[in-house]
């Protein structure tokens, strides 16, 4: 697969969670071996001790922590406009990735990832029903949020004249608290921003990233091995630039929110 | 084995869903925008001094405050302090003079000076060869300053302009010196000389007379009163300040850390100026300073975090604050009590106006939104829903009156908004057209009711209890009449006067947009040509490969 950046901080992190349930998958498989094929005595507790159920998990796919934290369920509804049948299709996610305007917010991006797209021309759209290409409409509902909501900012894009990709540098506001709405549970879920990955550098093949992490009420700015307190209001300084020529060049670009359980009121 | 949802995600976020304001990403700035009532067309530009800033740029956001300085029938009283600062010879009239032309022509003012271009006036920085230590009393007294001013912070700058001359580049800049003036307000009825308010990012705050820094040629503050000197009582960032309306020179300034503090400008600073601890910081109290002496009067602890708006009702009876913890909160001033309040979708709060009334107050935030809150409800009453990003000014268009129409009795309210996503937008408020869905009964389809018959729903509700944030659906939605994109810039504030409509951007320059009707709305100062091309413009990138 291609890198869009050199070194990517999403493509790190999408290797990394997959690694991680790749790992616990096999640390599973290999205990369920383990106590299949052991004729130890079962009060002899392994390592793999917290993996009991092991019959269970073999019926059904494994849900690993990384699942629980981070899994999040989409709806791609798609209205054929002929027959007016809606067929709808479950796809999970465990990261948005939104493009981005100038001088727009999360909110807006959020708004527009939803917004109803209409299939014509030379996408249309092949209707079960009708057994033909059809025009449709098509939109992108968030059927259950995740419990950490990752977002990457579409900043990498490729641009066919120049033959390689270009940053974008468009100052997109994000918000310490978001919401979305929860279709399912029927009360917008509330997140609260933890982290940001900052991406440094005008380029999309050179740069540097730094992190902003939310510890104990606290924010901290990470920069290889320099840590430092920074007020909250700096958040701020990392939206981007509102003009194309600007000397700031420091735009977050990974946003990890996080699920507020106790704000949950009706 | 989890796919990451990063390819799928391209196609239906394409950038083609955009809607209508979609920022493209090269400047189309019309130099007019059509509203229903007509034209409204740009009619001229005030910035900050070229050459300032990029050091400074994004420390502060600017604001502007409209400074009309009527006739005033009886000299400027001095003031306690002696005006040692005071400056400006007889020959020495500096950018004041400029003031006077039109109404008080025939007035000493005559303009001296060696280059004596009106360039020369813009910017008293270049007043240098003048002589700036002679004290001249009597030239205070005499001035008057009648017009229209536009006061505006940039960095370490504060910068007066003539609201009502072409020029760019402002009359009068004073800088502070690696503190940031953050906001200021304008008293058009101060009884004595000191009218114009400041407050710095230290928590410092000075009163001055506006004309005494017109017609003083030096760039510092002159004849300032000094309150909470070094931080003294709260070393937290001002984030707003305003005079009492009728409060007989009494202000309010709002700190960065949820405290306001009441001041009385004809008393003196002196004295010990302690307040009792604050036993829990998440709630609402209040705190008068334990010494008669003390200036500030009284302690408003408001909210945990930054307050980022106030505003009094027209009446001074009432008091509305927003913040960073998303509540809107409005309080009986003269009783010092909390009555009502609710929260933002999400998301702080930025700004809030009160309609001239006194009946709705406007809520903007982080969450987009414009929010209608109705003090006969107690609640939010309605979203405007149409910005892009964040909205960070508000207010009711208080000149603008409906056109005639059959049923004259029905009210309508116009306001405006600017956000971050650099546009202006004008709504008109007509509640007795929005329909506000009640609360689903359960498995069932929303039902409506009018907007006025809702009232009951929360009468129950006890005084200064705050309501949580309110549901998506329970919210009806209203959708702009306009929208404008009027700078490159983050927009920062609006204030509408009238003849005009100003939108302020964060880094110091303001736009004055004439009314439809007005005399220089049909002039010939600008062409109907756009400054470039329009928004069609296709968009130069296509999506991620
Ligand atoms: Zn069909």
């Amino acid at each position: 697969m291609l890198l869009f950046v050199s070194q990517d901080a999403h493509e790190f992190l999408i290797f990394l969670l997959n690694e991680l349930v790749d790992i616990l998958e096999k640390e599973v498989q290999a205990a369920k071996d383990d106590t299949e094929s052991s004729s130890l005595p079962p009060e002899r507790t392994t390592n793999g001790s917290k993996v009991t159920q092991a019959d269970d998990i073999h019926k059904e796919p494994l849900v690993t922590w990384v699942h629980k934290k981070f899994q999040g369920i989409l709806t791609n509804e798609t209205r054929c406009l002929r027959c007016e049948t809606v067929t709808a299709r479950d796809e999970i996610f465990l990261d948005l990735s939104l493009d981005i305007e100038q001088n727009s917010s999360i909110t807006s991006c959020l708004k527009n990832f939803s917004s109803i797209e209409t299939l014509n021309a030379d996408d249309k759209f092949f209707c079960d029903k009708c057994c033909s290409l059809q025009e449709a409409q098509k939109r992108m509902k968030i059927k259950k949020p995740p419990q950490i909501l990752v977002i990457q900012l579409k900043r990498f894009n490729y641009i066919e004249q120049l033959g390689r990709n270009k940053k974008l540098s468009y100052r997109v506001a994000f918000p310490l608290e978001l919401k979305l709405i929860d279709y399912v549970e029927e009360a917008d879920a509330v997140y609260s921003l933890f982290a940001v990955v900052v991406h440094m550098g005008s380029g999309s093949s050179h740069g540097h990233y730094v992190s902003l992490i939310k510890s104990h009420h606290h924010w901290l700015f990470f920069d290889d091995e320099n840590v430092e307190m920074i007020d909250e209001s700096a958040v701020q300084t990392f939206f981007g630039s509102a003009q194309e020529y600007s000397s700031n060049t420091d735009h977050g670009y990974i946003l990890f929110y996080e699920r507020d359980v106790t704000n949950n009121h009706d | 084995m989890i796919n990451s949802s990063n390819g799928m995600m391209s196609a239906s976020s394409s950038s083609s869903a955009a809607g209508a304001g979609g920022n493209a990403p090269s400047p189309g700035l019309k130099t007019y925008f059509k509203a229903p009532e007509g034209r409204y067309k740009l009619h001229y530009e005030k910035g900050h001094p070229s050459g300032l800033m990029h050091y400074v740029q994004g420390k502060t956001a600017t604001q502007a405050t409209v400074a009309i300085v009527k006739d005033k029938p009886s000299p400027p009283t001095p003031l306690s302090q002696p005006s040692s600062g005071f400056s400006a010879s007889s020959g020495v009239k500096s950018a004041a003079a400029k003031l006077l032309g039109g109404s008080n022509g025939s007035r000493t003012f005559g303009f001296v000076g060696g280059n004596g271009g009106s360039k020369n006036l813009s910017g008293s920085s270049k007043l240098g060869p003048f002589s700036s230590n002679s004290t001249n009393s009597n030239l205070a007294l005499n001035f008057d300053g009648k017009g229209t001013y536009l006061i505006f912070n940039m960095g370490d700058g504060l910068f007066i302009s003539d609201l009502n001359s072409q020029d760019k580049e402002p009359m009068k800049a004073i800088y502070f010196n690696n503190v940031y003036p953050v906001c200021h307000a304008f008293d058009q009825d101060a009884k004595d000389g000191h009218d114009l308010l400041i407050g710095l990012s230290t928590g410092d705050v000075y009163s001055v007379s506006l004309g005494q820094q017109l017609q003083d040629s030096g760039k510092k503050l002159v004849g300032a009163q000094h309150y909470n000197k070094d931080g003294s009582v709260n070393n937290s960032r001002c984030t707003c300040i305003s005079w009492v309306p009728g409060g007989d020179g009494a202000f309010v300034v709002a700190h960065a850390d949820g405290n306001m503090y009441v001041y009385e400008k004809s008393k003196e600073g002196a004295g010990d100026s302690s307040f009792p601890a604050i036993k829990d910081p998440t709630q609402f109290s209040i705190a008068h300073a334990r010494h008669s002496k003390s200036n500030p009067i009284t302690r408003w602890h408001t909210c945990q975090g930054s307050i980022n708006g106030i505003a009094f009702s027209s009446d001074g009876t009432h008091l509305a604050t927003v913040g960073r913890d998303g509540y809107l909160r409005v309080f009986d001033y003269p009783k010092e009590e909390l009555i009502c309040g609710g929260k933002s979708y999400y998301g702080a709060l930025l700004c809030c106006a009160w309609s001239a009334d006194g009946k709705y107050i406007l809520a903007g935030g982080e969450d987009d939104l414009v929010q209608i809150w109705s003090m006969d409800d107690k609640k939010v009453v309605a979203w405007g829903e149409g910005h892009n990003s964040w909205v960070s000014g508000v207010a009711f268009d208080s000149s603008w009156s409906p056109p005639d129409t059959e049923n004259s009795e029905q009210i309508v309210y116009r306001f405006g908004s600017v956000g971050q996503d650099t546009q202006l937008l004008l709504w008109d408020l007509q509640m007795e057209e929005i329909v506000v869905p009640q609360r689903r009964p359960p498995g069932g389809s929303p039902t409506f009711s009018s907007g006025s018959q809702t009232a009951q729903w929360d009468n129950a509700t006890p005084l200064g209890t705050l309501q949580s944030a309110p549901s998506m659906r329970d919210i009806p939605k209203i959708s702009p009449l306009v929208i404008h994109r009027v700078h490159t810039e983050p927009l920062s504030g609006l204030i509408f006067t009238e003849e005009s409509i100003l939108t302020v951007c964060r880094e110091g320059h303001t736009k004055v947009w004439m009314r439809p009707g007005t005399p220089a709305s049909q002039g010939s100062s600008n062409s109907e040509t756009p400054l470039s091309t329009s928004l069609k413009d296709k968009p130069l990138l296509s999506s991620i490969k």
